[in-house]
């Protein structure tokens, strides 16, 4: 058991680095990928449109990056104890208000920024599915007012 | 494996001149004390081993990426410039090696000469080339080495400065030591 666990953490690593490399890849060679979206008759304008939107795409991308080695390289101590907190949730049923507070807090203000990070990394697991679950956490987050 | 001895004390020299704390003339009574307890204090640094240990398993994997990259630019290089990348990996290759493995004995087995070693090697000869090898658009930088250089200058960076704050601990604490000893 400890030699797979103790496997598990530069694999995960190179698993990490390497969808890294790939989106500086994507980031630097964009120019076929904004054509191929684009009619054959295109102009300069809409170009630059479909251009700027890829930017920003990958820009998120690479700070959600930053969330996710931060969260990979202080401590899975974090990660561990917020997952645990997230099974209590689940199977003593909590009220659905506590969970509307955890999202709550995704609204920007500074004191809340680091309790942020942890609920961003407790709601994550393995992956690609860090940033599907940050993704969705902003869908839900942006148009919600907390109910106190 | 050890340095060659004249080597070793080249780089004893200067760690002493460049890390210790010149701040330090009179020891205090509560110095003495906290010295006592010095045998039993670790020095080696985490962040350092954490970022050698990665860098150690991502380095077979940029080496990958950068022969399969010159492979496929080689034809459209000037002359000289094949000369010039053929000799930058070999070279970077051979001093990443013997970096990996300075920092490695310097930092777990606490050894000042390898780690000033492991630093030095860092800051003046892998960081000016792989910042060559990002910045120097005539050798037709590909997407992918962006990538994978980007990354190992992130390494470089990060060890540079971990480097220097183990360094200087570690330097401080075998002077420490050799202070106590002449109370033994």
């Amino acid at each position: 058991m400890p030699a797979v666990v103790s496997s598990l953490v530069p694999a995960r690593f190179l698993t990490i680095t390497a969808h890294l490399v790939i989106v500086i890849t994507i980031f630097w060679s964009r120019d076929n990928n904004v054509k191929a979206g684009l009619p054959l008759d295109f102009t300069q304008e809409q170009y630059d449109k479909e251009d700027t939107d890829l930017v920003v795409g990958l820009s998120v991308t690479l700070g959600l990056f930053a969330v996710e080695l931060a969260g990979f390289f202080s401590a899975t101590a974090v990660h561990a104890s917020a997952s645990v907190a997230l099974l209590f949730f689940l199977f003593e049923q909590w009220d659905c208000d506590i969970y509307w507070w955890i999202l709550a807090i995704c609204s920007p203000g500074p004191p809340l920024q680091c309790i942020r990070l942890l609920v961003i990394l407790c709601i994550s697991t393995v992956g690609m599915l860090d940033i599907l679950g940050y993704i969705c956490h902003l869908q839900v987050c942006s148009p919600t007012q907390p109910r106190v | 494996m050890e340095l060659p001895h004249p080597v070793r004390r080249r780089l004893e020299d200067f760690s002493r001149t460049v890390f210790s704390d010149p701040s330090r003339t009179d020891l205090t009574d509560g110095d003495h004390v906290k010295y006592r307890e010095h045998g039993r204090e670790v020095v080696s640094s985490l962040p350092l081993q954490m970022s050698l240990y990665f860098n150690m398993w991502f380095f077979p994997w940029w080496w990958i990426g950068e022969v399969v990259m010159l492979h496929l630019k080689y034809s459209s290089l000037p002359d000289y410039y094949k000369f010039i990348l053929v000799t930058v990996l070999v070279v970077m290759t051979v001093i990443e090696a013997i970096r990996l493995y300075l920092g490695y004995a310097g930092n777990l087995q606490e050894k000042v000469p390898e780690l000033a070693g492991f630093w030095l090697l860092s800051i003046l000869l892998q960081f000016p080339l792989i910042l060559f090898q990002l910045f120097n658009e005539s050798i037709i930088i590909l997407p992918l080495e962006r990538g994978v250089h980007i990354v190992l200058g992130l390494f470089i960076l990060t060890q540079a400065v971990s480097g220097f704050a183990a360094l200087r601990e570690m330097v401080r604490h075998t002077e420490s030591q050799f202070h106590l000893r002449q109370f033994d």
